[in-house]
């Protein structure tokens, strides 16, 4: 695995994404290094300004060996520098951090379900499984409330796999949230029985998918969010729940920035 | 040889019988429970790595939400997350036989008797160069017993004094309002060195919600906005004892790290400033060089020079 390291990466695009968001691509002085999917980093301004902590975002896309993107909700002050920052001025990254996604076989069906900025991991897990052969075995499922959500779309929408859009109020796709499309495909059989269930975004999203995958039996890993303080383990601020029976063992705690932020479904509690 | 090394001479300190190589160090609980953030550091930059509190029995800590961020810091009630000594000693402690930097281990409990068992335990321990006695914790019930009553202390320390010959270190709570009674009391009870001092209890709300922000209600301060009150309890404690005092609170830069040396510290860990860039002792020790160098001064001739003015 690649070892986490500080480095300062130069604003080198900003591109509106949406209502509330963008895509930051930062370039760094070096080639970055192997990432794996679903892992992340912490970015601050590297002036000092802005909140006391770094914030967390998943790794999104890599346009060239020494530049990455990150798709960016705006939220609060600490994403709201982050869309000010000037282009040419430099960001503060920690990186890379956490576990990522295991992804299956190449053999073996993916379906990958996402809700508004959840989509984020997903791309490099996508363009991976296609470059790995495996896009026919590959099913994304992206829903918003609306189109104007469904963030970056095209880059889904183009790649070699099989992309279904859902949006709460019908305007693109599938009129619905993503778990009823997730069972819609289900009864239709558009998924087969064997693959392998991912999942990113808001908490009830998360909690009705395991729902559905438990009541299955699927395998299912998941993406969390939870408050991050440091981001590399050292401070105690992540914790997820753990599941007593599960494979991460009987402590209580399991913290998120390092045995996470993916996780397998049946080692944790949602 | 060279310029470099006479550079790495001019940051060295001493904290009673322990030489450290540069006056920084980790807070506890906030580099980690073990070694393994070193990777972000030159070992060279570091004085030592001073580690998460561990206490005899596992704790799970507190509810979430345990952090909270405002302007000036952030408010934590991790509540002493640890999995307790046996885990600590099987898990963490050979590893940290192998590492480059002194290790400070930071020991806490409920009781005297608990406070001893650590110290004995951090005593056998190889990769232990010094024990820190946690007096001061705000997120435990009853961490700050022994925080805010001088006797207390004493007992402890003094308990503590006689099964130890590692270096003994008192951390002490700034939840008081003088810290003088606590520093002498930890002095005469047989501390070597004393940290000055750990996260001032405090409160922040969400008035939408009508809520506290962390899970417990209350927690700890800490970060640049508790600087200017962590200097004034380093400098009192500095008058008012002859062992030297390790200063914490708020310090994210060299400026910081000079300020709380001419105050009287002879050593300064540095906590919250680390979470956003970790790599951070590893610039200010680059910084205090450079500093240093500038200002044509050295680290022992800063320590405890503080001009106070004459009224
Ligand atoms: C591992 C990980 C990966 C992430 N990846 C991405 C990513 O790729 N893209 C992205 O846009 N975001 C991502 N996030 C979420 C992102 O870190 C937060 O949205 C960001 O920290 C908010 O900071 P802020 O200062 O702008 O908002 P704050 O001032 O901290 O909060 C502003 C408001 O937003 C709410 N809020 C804060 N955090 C969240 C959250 N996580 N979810 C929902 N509401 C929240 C708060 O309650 C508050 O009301 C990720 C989080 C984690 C833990
Ligand atoms: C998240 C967090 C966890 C902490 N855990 C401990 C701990 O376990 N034991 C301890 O003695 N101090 C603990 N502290 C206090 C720090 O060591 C330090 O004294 C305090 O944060 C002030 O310094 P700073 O402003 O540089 O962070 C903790 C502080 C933070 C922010
Ligand atoms: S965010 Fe600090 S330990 Fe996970």
């Amino acid at each position: 695995m690649n070892e986490a390291r500080c480095t300062q990466a130069k604003v080198f695009g900003k591109t509106p994404c949406g209502p509330d968001a963008f895509l930051l691509e930062l370039e760094f002085s070096a080639e970055i290094g192997q990432i794996d999917p679903g892992q992340f980093v912490m970015l601050s301004l590297a002036d000092g300004q802005g909140p006391v902590l770094a914030r967390p975002f998943s790794f999104y896309g890599q346009t060239a060996p020494d530049r990455l993107t990150f798709l960016i909700q705006v939220l609060g002050i600490g994403t709201q520098v982050l869309q000010d920052c000037p282009l040419e001025e430099f960001i503060q990254v920690t990186l890379p951090l956490g576990t990522g996604f295991a992804l299956p076989d190449a053999n073996r069906p993916l379906v990958m379900i996402a809700g508004g900025v959840g989509s984020a991991p997903f791309l490099l897990c996508a363009e991976q499984r296609v470059q790995q052969g495996a896009g026919d075995q590959t099913f994304f499922i992206f829903g918003a409330r609306s189109e104007n959500r469904l963030y970056d779309k095209q880059a889904f929408a183009s790649l070699a796999m099989h992309s279904r859009f859902a949006t709460d109020d019908g305007s693109f796709g599938f009129s619905g949230n993503v778990i009823a499309c997730l069972e819609n495909g289900l009864q239709e059989e558009t998924f087969p029985e064997n693959a392998v269930y991912f999942a990113c975004g808001p908490e009830p999203l998360l909690k009705a998918f395991a729902r559905l995958v438990q009541a299955k039996g699927f395998e299912a890993q998941v993406s969390l969010e939870t408050y991050m303080g440091c981001g590399f383990g050292a401070c105690n601020a992540c914790p997820t729940a753990t599941n007593p029976n599960g494979p991460l063992g009987a402590w209580p705690w399991a913290k998120t920035c390092q045995d996470g932020p993916v996780f397998s479904l049946d080692s944790i509690q949602l | 040889m060279g310029a470099q090394s006479i550079f790495v001479m001019t940051l060295s300190t001493t904290i009673g019988s322990l030489s450290l190589h540069t006056p920084l160090l980790t807070g506890s609980g906030t580099f980690g429970h073990d070694a393994s953030a070193l990777s972000f550091l030159n070992p060279d930059d570091l004085g030592a790595l001073v580690l998460k509190t561990v206490t005899p029995q596992p704790r799970p800590g507190n509810p979430n939400p345990r952090m909270a961020e405002y302007e000036g810091g952030i408010l934590n009630s991790i509540g002493l997350e640890n999995r307790g000594l046996h885990y600590w000693r099987d898990k963490v402690a050979p590893e940290l036989a192998q590492i480059a930097v002194p290790v400070i281990a930071n020991a806490g409990g409920h009781t005297l008797e608990e406070y001893v068992e650590m110290t004995i335990a951090f005593s056998e321990m190889e990769g232990v160069e010094g024990i820190e006695l946690n007096l001061s914790c705000p997120n435990v019930e009853g961490g700050t017993r022994f925080a805010t009553d001088p006797i207390a202390l004493a007992q402890v320390v003094a308990a503590c004094r006689v099964v130890t010959e590692k270096p003994l270190w008192a951390k002490l709570s700034p939840n008081v309002e003088s810290i003088v009674p606590f520093a002498q009391a930890a002095e005469q009870a047989g501390a070597d060195a004393l940290t000055v001092s750990n996260t001032f209890l405090g409160l922040l709300v969400d008035w939408r919600t009508r809520q506290p922000q962390l899970g417990r209600g209350f927690g700890g301060v800490s970060g640049s906005g508790i600087r200017p009150l962590a200097l004034r309890f380093v400098y009192e404690s500095a008058q008012a004892v002859e062992i030297p005092i390790v200063a914490s609170g708020g310090a994210a830069s060299a400026k910081d790290v000079l300020d709380f040396m001419v105050a009287g510290a002879s050593a300064v860990q540095i906590g919250t400033a680390a979470f956003r860039t970790p790599d951070l002792l590893s610039k200010i020790a680059q910084d205090l060089r450079a500093l240093l160098k500038e200002d044509g001064s050295t680290i022992q001739t800063l320590i405890g020079s503080l001009e106070w003015p004459s009224l």
